[in-house]
């Protein structure tokens, strides 16, 4: 037996192997888990300070209602990173100016801008929406007032914020988008008289079949009730319970309604999803542009199906976080 | 011996790497997440004088003065509904037959017509008492009939009900015959309600009376 020295496996050198590398990797990951964790803490904090990017040295002046294109490139330009300044800002740096305002006069002026923009649409005829993203409701309003409301469960968000100023709905898209009836009346004439002949041989031989029995159980099963009609229309129980909205501003909503095994499928999935494969494409994809992205989910599936119905191509809203 | 060491350290060192990579993402995802709470931006006059506080008040009088005043109507028609209101507070609530959504085409294909109840912001611009249904073409070509030329032979009695509140390009909020189908979608656009709910919204409303359809 030729074997070389200190070569020759000691007992239990493996496993004293495994315990290293495994220890390593454990402290190693709790390290890494700390250090995020912490350092997004004082990222939020930091971002808590000085929210509102620019705002603070006007809050003496007041804000006062600017052209969309402006806000939009003050919008774009804050995105980027929290110390941007607006266009208009003074020179003083942002964070010395924001300094000693209070956030109740933060929210004051984000207050602002949301209303100047919600007067802008409240000003025309047609309705429009306002998504409240703390209190997770979306609002159907015309003239300022409200219309109707519904209230989602659950709501995630993730990409590029939008800006707090007026979006337009450009289209809807769902796996199955319901199908509008079309009316032949030449064929349609045809096939309720072939239906109607149908119909009375039936009845015909119903009547052969009655005329041996009882005459009691004839009645019960004459009535049809309203509901129950299968009448040639779209109705709101024909619009889809999860879909998509898109809008001019690169924002996609998902609407999703929790009722039925497929849809809570649905949600399993995505929740997974959302937790683990969209941070880290998001984080591959960061100095590329990312689309805004919003789910919302609803308890009961009518909710997302009326705001199928209520949301036509073209309408317009705000989204806004308080 | 060695094969499985260098693979056991680079599986370790895949592992690390997926965890620091989740970690990196993890803290990118709470900043964009962050970034919608905090992110808004305005144009600033620097010669402006008021007080945000006093602008926001000045902004909620303003749109407060766009809401309707007095009477209006309002019509859910995924819910087949209709809210009577009278300074934002509902007085009547009757269950209406809103549009179909059908599609009619007429042979030949030539005109087609798609029966939606229009959404949006109308006026009462007519109220009629016992009104006469002055068919359109639609209503022949849907009955696979011949278009009359003569007027007359267009003109239908009772069918609209008792009253009848026209709001413009043809829609009208009328009574119906058909009561077993309200609270379902089979208009050709306008809306149906049970003549004694009608007759309460009817006498409310005056020519101008606010309609919102949504």
């Amino acid at each position: 037996m030729n074997i070389e020295k200190g070569k020759e496996p000691l007992p239990g050198g493996r496993s004293r192997w495994l315990k290293v590398v495994f220890s390593a990797a454990l402290v190693m990951s709790f390290s890494f888990y700390f250090i995020s964790i912490s350092a997004a803490q004082v990222s939020r904090l930091k971002r808590t300070a000085t929210s509102a990017v620019g705002s603070g040295s006007q809050v003496q002046k007041a804000a006062v209602p600017a052209s969309p294109g402006k806000q939009k490139v003050s919008t774009t330009g804050s995105q980027t990173g929290q110390k941007t300044k607006p266009a208009s800002a003074p020179e003083k740096p942002a964070a010395a100016s924001i300094k000693g305002i209070p956030e109740a006069t933060l929210q004051v002026l984000k207050e602002n801008r949301f209303l100047e923009e919600e007067l802008k649409l409240a000003k025309t005829p047609q309705y429009y929406f306002v998504l409240n993203l703390k209190e997770r409701t979306l609002e159907l309003r015309a003239r300022g007032m409200v219309l109707k409301s519904w209230k989602a469960s659950e709501l995630r968000y993730t990409g590029k914020p939008v800006p707090l100023q007026v979006t337009t709905l450009t289209n809807k898209t769902a796996l199955n988008p319901p199908e509008r009836k079309v009316l032949n009346p030449a064929e349609q004439q045809a096939e309720e008289a072939r239906k109607a002949a149908e119909e009375k041989a039936r009845q015909e031989q119903q009547k052969k079949k009655e005329n041996g029995k009882k005459q009691d159980s004839a009645q019960s099963t004459t009535a049809t009730p309203a509901d129950t009609f299968d009448v040639e229309a779209l109705e709101i129980t024909d619009m889809p319970g999860s879909y998509e909205l898109n809008f001019d501003d690169g924002l996609r909503i998902f609407v999703r309604s929790k009722s039925g095994f497929s849809e809570k499928f649905r949600q399993t999935r995505e929740t997974l999803l959302w937790y683990t494969w969209y941070p880290v494409k998001h984080f591959l994809n960061r100095k590329s542009e990312l689309r805004p992205q919003l789910i919302l989910y609803f308890d009961n599936m009518r909710d997302a199906q009326g705001i199928y119905w209520a949301f036509i191509d073209g309408l317009k809203g705000i989204i806004w976080f308080p | 011996m060695k094969f499985w060491k260098v693979l056991l350290a680079l599986v370790a060192l895949v592992y690390l790497s997926s965890l620091a990579i989740v970690a990196l993402s993890w803290m990118h995802h709470l900043k964009l997440s962050a970034e919608w709470k905090t992110v808004w931006s305005f144009e600033l006059d620097p010669k402006a004088r008021v007080k945000p506080e006093a602008q926001n008040a000045a902004l909620k009088k303003k749109i407060q003065e766009l809401h309707p005043k007095g009477v209006y109507i309002m019509v859910d028609s995924a819910e087949n509904r209709l809210y009577l209101k009278k300074d934002g507070q509902t007085i009547k609530e009757a269950l209406v037959s809103t549009g179909s959504g059908v599609i009619l085409v007429e042979p030949g294909g030539k005109r087609s017509w798609q029966f939606d109840t229009p959404k949006g912001e109308f006026f009462v611009k007519s109220k009629i008492q016992n009104p006469y249904w002055v068919k359109p073409d639609w209503a022949f070509i849907e009955e696979n009939e011949p278009i009359p030329k003569k007027m007359e032979d267009r003109v239908e009695a009772g069918v609209l009900g008792d009253y009848a509140l026209g709001f413009g390009q043809g829609y009208f909020i009328h009574g119906t015959l058909y009561t077993r189908l309200l609270g379902r979608n089979v208009t050709h656009g306008c809306v149906r309600v049970a003549d004694k709910d009608l007759e309460e919204v009817f006498k409310a409303s005056r020519i101008g009376t606010r309609i919102y359809i949504y």
